[in-house]
């Protein structure tokens, strides 16, 4: 397969088994090696390796199957049933740590590792079509041959000054290319190179042979795809060596991310090629190899999918398999976590193709089934996925020190700003699959406990800020519950900073103090120096609280005046049944200290006056009046706006 | 006669964080100049000798910035890979750097390349300095040992190998040649002593140690590592004083000021704090955009250079006193200081006759008004000068001026809709600060008593009495609600006195514990006013 060339650690290897394709090899963001039946659509086994955080799986590739060797890899895609039904077995998966796991399907199990052979991550890694012979290229420069009845490597050569991100053997086992920037053809006999391919500015991610033919007839051609580079160049072999430039490349919309072409051994066969790009795309390129094209050739068929909401979103498509039928292809969509596969008859008269699907449902589906034939390994069944692992830590002796400085480093780096982890907390759903392992688990209202607990011991303005304003009734006691108790005073120390600030936003903090005083009572009131301690928030209210007599009054004389002018106005228009309506205000202003018999009043009155305003058409006096009532029912309506609002007049 | 008294503006206390020496002088820098580096910035050392450059480590290249420049003066590039601590030699003629690829580097200042590589460490090298007699070098690595090397024939001297995790940090006494301390991953602090072949000090600091730093005595010495700051005293063979935990995140770097009166810690929290010495309490906080990595301070703090984990190198500079009155002096020419003590030091005879002068005085254009018995103009005047300076004590001194003369009445009535206007947006700004609100309160039931009667003839009035009903609705709500909280603290009060005060009373307790609430209301208003 050749579309493991997973350089990136972002890229995550998505493979489907040869010929038959009834396997899909996923290795998620977790680490884990999953490998899904593509006609059950369940999950067949689960890997976890020993190191999966640390060495995260960087690329994957299926062994050829075992009992049909008369065919090279690549071969057996083409007609399954001339050929004898092999079984696919072993899976090469290479780490960020340098080392090559070889798993086997039929045991469910680590059939044995390859290590020794490189210092750097490795990159690729590919399988010799007949022998049992595995290449690895790595960042260390090298490439290594294993022998896999061994388990040793059997040669190991410098490939290029720079890491080696692609490999690819041709099938029928002679040739080699690997590549960094430059592409280099090697004899796989001699190990020297054969022919050099420059082109490419970015390094290369793809390669795979297209034609099965030997090097010497012109007629060999193979596909390069380099990384942010949206096309896919194809090389011509020729026997003269005047192959300096690619003959035909193919226009993408993204960076490939895999492929799967259908080979022709002869020239009347058009090559078929299925490329998913980063973007989530399919794109179907059939074309007859035979000659340079000048013109990038576009796609004959372009697929996208999306889901069934209202507003659809784009559902990535992580693999794309051709079958024998040239109409039909495999597709693996959705998420690395939970891949959704499916067969789809694509009419490929049509250039763009877009297919819908409801990936929650059949997310859930696949869960379901799946859960009684996950297969773990005992040793690793407790251990709890956190991250995707950085690559290279190992064990701290072993080439520890560029993996603990790396992990160090990226801590830094990395680290999620307290503003973002705020953002997550408000968001409903899960936003992004990569963090779905983390956001169920600890993003919940403790989490604001312990920014508010940092806030406080840094004395962060920006935390505290953001965790003081929140208004939801529910979060602040949650939050005040799970302060620990040291925290407390320092709390309180702050809220009566704060509520000496501007006086609106004090409101907000007597929600925390309100929160605080009745959830830590008992502990509040053991303190032995309470009375020093809360002493400057008690006169502090104290003082306020004094004017609290004047300013009802205050606002009674108001309130009394506002109706009248009200009723004023009314009565200048209605002559009679004000009369009435006049006394009774009378009557009721005289209680000022109810304030909710204050305030049922001018609602009532208002809307019956407002229904008289609504009989009574007068020109001049009726803007006046219209913004009164406006003035008073907004603010009441939404209570967050008309805080601003005073704010801002507070400013002027 | 009486001579009029100018209105007494009283001087209010200002709200919020107290302004203390350490704020004025730590806020007394411009605005920090950035930087963007090619990585991380790992360490930053300042030379100790006179034009004060100072060397950034970030990635693979040491940069040495001049005091006032914002390019690099000089650049050493010849880094295989990332480079670490580069630091001057005592001198500043040299500078040594550590190397992930385990070599370390010795330059000339004015060089280019290497003049010495030192090469016998298995692992990258995080930790260089240079001894106090200047002609060796400490070195400590990831592979687990610190080792003295021989500057002239580029030779390892010794090898000590006691700590069982990553060295990461390190510092040679100036005072003498032997002395060395290193902190590593493995939880520990070490004093080392070339004349032994063992460290003769370890303490524990119980997190990774992440940075040392010792005092000019040498008598302490500071750790950091985890979220702990950690002062341990030398000459008690490794007391631990002081622990201080006031960041939420791991600490990483440590820096003294020039006076050794403030202790700098900068955090991966973004931090900076700035520690009293003498009590160690913190006064005063930075904020950085991002984790801070490295932290120094220039000589006489002239300058504060943070490096930070997004490739961003911060330059503070300390405001030039001259500058600042370059300033003042472009703005006014002011009379010379003689003009102003003139025959002020004459000393009358016995038999002169002495004609007194009055002194002019210098009033307020509002005093003025007032003197002239002008009161609504002087309210106008004192409003004005409010809004536009954003004092409103101005405007508030007046109007308890004019309400302690009684003429209050007079100058808020007869104004048109605009003054009118005015004088609410006024009252609807201030009225709720605590301050003012008594005065502002009268003031505004006076205006309600002055215009009741034509109210409702202006939209634009009776919208911002609208207004102030609802402000006043909101004021009147908070206050409630603080009056509950008043309430919750009594109940506080009361339950926890009586175990304290009165041991004895077990008998009566519902009297009694009234009589202990109320006393223990009481008791919070003396001890703050």
């Amino acid at each position: 397969m050749a579309a493991d060339g997973g350089s990136s650690s972002v890229q995550l290897p998505c493979v489907f088994s040869p010929k038959s394709r009834q396997y899909l090899a996923v290795c998620a963001q977790d680490g884990r090696l999953r490998i899904w039946n593509t006609d059950s659509k369940t999950l067949h086994q689960e890997y976890v390796p020993s190191a999966h955080l640390s060495a995260t799986c960087t690329c994957i590739s299926w062994g050829p199957c075992r009992a049909a060797k008369e065919g090279p890899q690549r071969k057996k895609r083409k007609s399954e049933a001339a050929q004898v039904e092999g079984k696919v077995d072993l899976l090469a998966m290479g780490t960020a740590a340098g080392t090559v796991l070889i798993y086997s399907t039929v045991k469910g199990a680590l059939h044995c590792t390859l290590d020794g052979g490189h210092s750097g991550g490795v990159n690729c890694v590919h399988w010799h079509p007949e022998d049992s012979l595995l290449y690895s290229g790595s960042d260390d420069t090298n490439i290594v041959e294993w022998d896999l009845q061994t388990g040793k490597t059997r040669s190991k050569w410098k490939a290029d000054r720079a890491a080696v991100t692609s490999l690819c053997v041709s099938p029928d086992g002679k040739l080699l290319l690997s590549a960094g920037r430059i592409i280099k053809m090697w004899d796989l006999d001699t190990k020297e190179v054969y022919r050099k391919f420059t082109g490419h500015s970015m390094v290369v991610t793809t390669l795979c042979f297209a034609t099965t033919r030997p090097p010497d007839s012109n007629g060999l051609y193979f596909l390069s795809g380099a990384a942010h580079d949206r096309l896919l160049s194809v090389w011509q072999v020729r026997e003269d060596g005047k192959d300096k430039n690619s003959v035909v490349s193919f226009t993408l919309t993204d960076e490939p991310q895999h492929i799967d072409l259908v080979t022709s051994s002869s020239k009347e066969e058009a090559v078929r090629l299925a490329v998913v790009c980063k973007d989530g795309q399919l794109h179907l390129f059939e074309h007859f190899l035979n000659g340079p094209c000048k013109k990038p050739l576009s796609p004959s068929c372009t697929v996208q999918m999306s889901d069934t909401k209202e507003s659809p979103m784009p559902i990535p498509l992580l693999a794309a398999a051709l079958d024998a039928d040239p109409r039909s292809v495999t597709l693996a969509y959705g998420s690395h976590l939970q891949p959704v596969m499916e067969r789809v008859e694509i009419n490929t008269a049509e250039r763009h193709v877009c297919l819908t699907r409801d990936i929650k449902t059949s997310l859930s589906i696949s869960m379901e089934t799946t859960v009684s034939k996950v297969k773990t390994p005992l040793v690793n069944a407790k251990s709890k996925v956190l991250v995707p692992g950085l690559p290279g830590h190992q064990a701290p002796l072993k080439g520890g020190s560029q993996g603990k400085e790396k992990r160090k480093k990226d801590a830094n780096t990395k680290e999620m700003s307290i503003a973002e982890r705020l953002g997550e907390i408000d968001l409903s759903a899960v936003s992004s699959q990569k963090r779905a392992a983390k956001v169920e688990a600890s993003l919940q209202t403790d989490n604001f406990a312990v920014l508010l607990v940092q806030g406080l011991e840094s004395n962060d303005a920006e935390i505290l800020n953001k965790v003081l304003q929140t208004r939801k009734e529910i979060l602040i006691k949650t939050t005040v519950a799970r302060l620990p108790l040291p925290a407390v005073l320092p709390l309180v120390e702050e809220l009566t900073k704060r509520l000496q600030g501007h006086p609106f936003m004090a409101i907000q903090m007597l929600r925390w103090l309100k929160a605080v005083l009745t959830h830590h009572t008992s502990y509040l009131a053991s303190l032995p120096d309470l009375v020093t301690q809360l002493g400057v928030l008690y006169h502090m209210i104290e003082s306020r609280v004094k004017m609290f007599h004047k300013l009802t009054k205050l606002h009674g004389k108001l309130h009394l005046l506002m109706t009248q002018v009200a009723t004023n106005d009314s009565s200048n228009v209605l002559s009679d049944v004000d009369h009435t309506a006049k006394l009774v205000y009378e009557e009721e202003s005289s209680d000022e200290d109810e304030a909710s018999g204050d305030e049922a009043l001018p609602d009532d009155e208002s809307d019956h006056w407002e229904e008289e305003e609504a009989m009574e058409e007068d020109g001049e006096e009726r803007d006046d009046e219209d913004e009164n009532p406006d003035g008073r029912t907004e603010p009441k309506a939404n209570g967050d706006e008309d805080m601003e609002h005073e704010n801002e007049s507070e400013e002027e | 006669m009486a001579s009029f008294k100018p209105t007494k503006i009283p001087v209010y206390p200002k709200l919020g964080e107290k302004i203390t020496e350490d704020t004025l002088y730590w806020k007394n820098y411009k605005v920090p100049v950035q930087i963007k580096e090619f990585g991380a910035v790992s360490n930053i050392d300042f030379s100790p000798v006179a034009p004060y450059n100072f060397a950034v480590t970030a990635f693979t290249r040491i940069h040495i910035y001049g005091s006032f420049s914002q390019e690099p003066v000089k650049t050493f590039t010849r880094f295989k890979d990332t480079a670490y601590c580069g630091r001057f030699r005592s001198d500043g003629q040299l500078l040594v750097a550590g190397c992930e690829d385990s070599v370390v580097r010795l330059f000339d200042v004015s060089g280019k390349v290497a003049l010495r590589m030192f090469k016998g460490h298995t692992k990258a090298v995080h930790i260089t300095d240079f001894t106090s007699d200047r002609y060796q070098i400490l070195t400590g690595s990831d592979d687990y040992t610190c080792r003295l090397w021989d500057i002239p024939n580029a030779v390892e001297l010794t090898s000590y190998q006691e700590h069982t995790d990553y060295i990461r940090c390190g510092v040679t006494s100036k005072l003498n040649r032997d002395l060395f301390f290193t902190g590593a991953y493995d939880h520990t602090l070490k004093v080392f002593d070339a004349r032994t072949d063992k460290s003769v000090m370890s303490m524990d600091h119980g997190q990774p140690v992440e940075s040392l730093l010792l005092y000019p005595s040498e008598g302490l010495l500071v750790s950091a590592g985890g979220r702990y700051v950690k002062v341990w005293d030398l000459l008690k063979g490794g007391q631990p004083l002081v622990s201080l935990k006031n960041h939420h995140k791991t600490i990483t770097c440590l820096a003294l000021s020039s006076n050794g009166q403030r202790l700098l810690s900068a955090s991966l929290d973004r931090h900076v704090k700035v520690y009293s010495t003498t009590n160690y309490k913190v006064v005063h906080n930075f904020d950085y955009a991002a984790a801070i990595l490295s932290l120094a301070l220039a000589p006489k703090d002239e300058s504060i250079v943070v490096g930070m984990s997004n490739s961003i190198l911060s330059i503070k500079h300390r405001k030039n006193p001259e500058e600042s009155k370059e300033v003042t002096g472009q703005q006014r020419r002011r009379p010379s200081y003689r003009v102003f003590v003139k025959g002020k030091n004459y000393i009358p005879k016995q038999d002169d006759y002495l004609v007194s002068k009055s002194v002019k005085q210098h009033l307020a254009k509002y005093d003025k008004q007032l003197k002239r018995f002008s009161v609504s103009k002087a309210l106008d005047t004192a409003l004005e000068t409010s809004t536009r300076g954003r004092k409103p004590d101005i405007a508030v001194a007046v109007i308890t001026e004019l309400d302690r003369r009684g003429t209050l009445k007079n100058a808020l009535a007869g104004r048109d809709e605009e003054q009118l206007s005015r004088l609410l947006n006024f009252l609807m700004g201030n009225m709720f600060d605590t301050r003012f609100t008594p005065i502002l309160v009268t003031a505004a039931e006076l205006i309600l008593d002055i215009y009741q009667s034509v109210i409702g003839q202006s939209a634009v009035i009776d919208r911002q009495l609208i207004k102030l009903q609802e402000l006043l609705e909101r004021e009147i709500d908070y206050e409630k609600n603080l009056l509950e909280i008043l309430g919750m603290l009594d109940t506080m009060f009361a339950s926890s006195l009586p175990r304290k005060e009165v041991p004895c009373s077990g008998i009566i307790s519902g009297s009694n514990g009234l009589a202990q609430g109320e006393a223990s209301t009481s008791r919070p208003q003396l001890q703050v006013t």
